[in-house]
């Protein structure tokens, strides 16, 4: 598709929908993992 | 359509002025990076050294004070200058307000630098009390922050008189988010200049005996975490409104980009407890409040990564890139300023993750005080902003100079040095920091250090050189650029919105609301804890020279 061809009105930023999903995927594994972390240190008394 | 105003030979001198500053900073801090970097993998040159620089914190203190704050502020007080003028089409209306608040910010860096060259201030970036500096360290930081707020309003002066002149038209958004940021810094910097001006320089004149860690402390969060954002909303102003011209598009929502920069207004400044959630002087609902209004800030960044990433999409599409990642390669990466810009938005994607994980209450206990929280930052003003900073000077420098780039090819180079060095250094620190190490601490000498570190601090030394050469190659290729006998018209680039602005809603183009809200928010995020300190206010701490 070239420049030419481009809609402006049929787009949809559906790669931005998948990127910023996969962006709070990303964002629960990394953050989990240092709360795993927390975890398996235990509590302090 | 409007004619574009272009600036005169004295604007243009005006706003290099600027940049050299910015860019002598980041040239001499820079030099320190891998030294500390170095000393953590036990190659100490620090001692080759003595006498001109005396120790790991003196170096440590020239590195953060140059880079996080001079670089930083001098670059963004020019690059506002430059959106003002470009977006208002018009000059500035108080010219010599702006040259007067620049020459105090360089006699304030000058007076700053003294002490801190003579191993008179080596206190860290954060100069957090009891360590006491040199009063002329507090006087230059002062005179630099004062000088940037004198610049503000010569901003707003001359975006008063354009409104006054367009009522009902919408302001173009790259002075809109400029004036913004102003605003922001000049909320979040209240805090820094009471911190300074009642308890530190008179404390380093020995007019009062000593200080309150805890209300300085409180003091310095209040103007430290809104100054991530104003380091971030710069670069958020190339993202937005200028990087997606450079990529062949348009900025996918005028709408959405201004709701994200009031929100960031509004949000920013009430967050400062989350630096402090193991200080024992301040209750926990307090640092729950900060932490909750700190998840807040998560949906204009949310939006920011939306509407940047929608607006390179819309300009990879249109340039031929299909499926849905497609478009990805079909930008411009051949673009030393685009690359950057690019590079710097992903490793950001690591920075804002461990910003969260830095801001919730219980996780931050197993992160803080670690190597984890510079390896955080390093992704945000060293990686965020800064390869942006440099990004935007690819095409800026030329603009000023009238010159042409010296070698696109070796900024590419140098942006994706810069991204590897990055990604190598601060992946390290945070496996460093998750593994106890701690910050601010020459690791080389420690007797400590157990040997699931070494590797890593292995890893700390190598992404620092990487970095090193990266800047080499970066400040070569400005100085080549300034040299450059090859004359070249560069044209400033300033994106279109997909809809026409003027359909952007009057309430996002208002200041009243939100200047009341923001104003509002920070009584009530701080207003009844600051009270509670300043009536309990204890003096009593006396200035340490720990070196």
């Amino acid at each position: 598709m070239s420049d030419a061809d481009f809609d402006d009105r049929e787009f949809h930023p559906r790669g931005t929908v998948l990127i910023v999903t996969l962006f709070v995927l990303l964002l629960i594994v990394l953050w989990g993992s240092v709360y795993v972390i927390l975890l398996a240190r235990g509590t302090t008394l | 359509m409007l004619a574009t105003y272009e600036l005169t030979t004295g604007q243009k001198r005006f706003i290099w002025h600027h940049l050299l500053v910015a860019m002598v900073a980041l040239a001499i801090g820079t030099l320190f990076g891998p030294l500390q970097a170095f000393e953590h993998s036990g190659l100490d040159l620090y001692k080759y050294l003595d006498p001109v620089i005396k120790s790991y914190y003196q170096g440590l203190t020239l590195h953060g004070v140059l880079n996080a704050l001079i670089w930083t502020t001098f670059f963004i007080t020019g690059f506002i200058t430059l959106t003002t003028i470009k977006g208002l089409n018009r000059p500035l209306s108080h010219p010599k307000l702006n040259q007067t608040g620049f020459w105090m910010m360089v006699v304030g860096l000058l007076t700053a630098a003294v002490p801190i060259l003579l191993d008179q201030a080596t206190v860290l970036y954060t100069f957090y009390p009891p360590l006491q500096a040199s009063w002329a360290f507090y006087v230059g930081l002062t005179l630099v922050v004062v000088g940037s707020w004198v610049e503000g309003w010569g901003f707003y002066l001359t975006f008063y008189q354009w409104r006054k002149e367009n009522p009902g038209v919408r302001s173009p958004f790259i002075t809109f988010a400029g004036l913004v940021t102003m605003v922001l810094w000049q909320f979040a910097t209240l805090g820094v200049a009471v911190e300074i001006l009642t308890m530190l320089l008179p404390a380093a004149l020995g007019l009062i005996e000593g200080t309150d860690p805890e209300l300085a402390r409180t003091y310095f969060w209040f103007t430290g975490h809104p100054l991530v954002y104003f380091w971030l909303l710069p670069a958020y102003i190339s993202w937005y409104g200028m990087l997606p011209k450079q990529a062949g598009g348009k900025l996918f929502s005028d709408s959405l980009a201004r709701l994200a920069f009031w929100l960031f207004l509004l949000l920013s400044v009430p967050v400062g407890f989350h630096h402090q959630f193991v200080d024992p002087g301040i209750p926990q609902t307090w640092k729950a409040i900060h932490a909750i209004l700190t998840f807040g800030v998560f949906f204009p960044s949310m939006m920011t990564a939306f509407t940047v990433i929608a607006s390179l999409e819309y300009a990879g599409r249109k340039r031929g890139g299909t499926g849905l990642v497609g478009w990805i390669r079909a930008l411009p990466w051949n673009d030393p300023s685009v690359a950057s810009q690019l590079l710097a938005g992903i490793l950001f994607i690591f920075g804002g993750i461990g910003g969260l994980t830095n801001a919730s209450y219980e996780v931050n206990a197993v992160i803080h005080n670690t190597t984890w929280v510079p390896g955080h930052f390093h992704l945000t003003v060293a990686s965020a902003v800064t390869l942006s900073f440099m990004g935007i000077s690819y095409w800026l420098v030329p603009h000023l100079k009238g010159k042409k780039l010296y070698s696109a090819k070796l900024g590419v180079i140098q942006a994706w040095t810069w991204f590897i060095g990055m990604l190598i250094f601060s992946n390290a620190m945070h496996v460093l920091g998750l593994l106890g190490a701690p910050r601010r601490t020459p690791l080389g000498e420690a007797l400590y250090v157990p040997a699931e570190w070494e590797g890593h601090l292995l890893r700390v030394a190598i992404g620092g050189a990487i970095l090193f050469v990266s800047a080499i190659l970066y400040f070569w290729n400005i100085y080549k650029t300034v040299r450059n006998p090859e004359t070249a018209e560069v044209e400033v680039p300033i994106a279109e919105s997909r809809e026409d602005p003027q359909n952007t809603p009057a309430w996002l183009d208002s200041w009243k609301p939100w200047l009341i809200a923001t104003v509002l928010l920070i009584i009530v995020g701080y207003g009844p804890q600051l009270y509670f300190m300043i009536r309990d206010i204890s003096l009593t701490s006396p200035g340490l020279r720990l070196w």
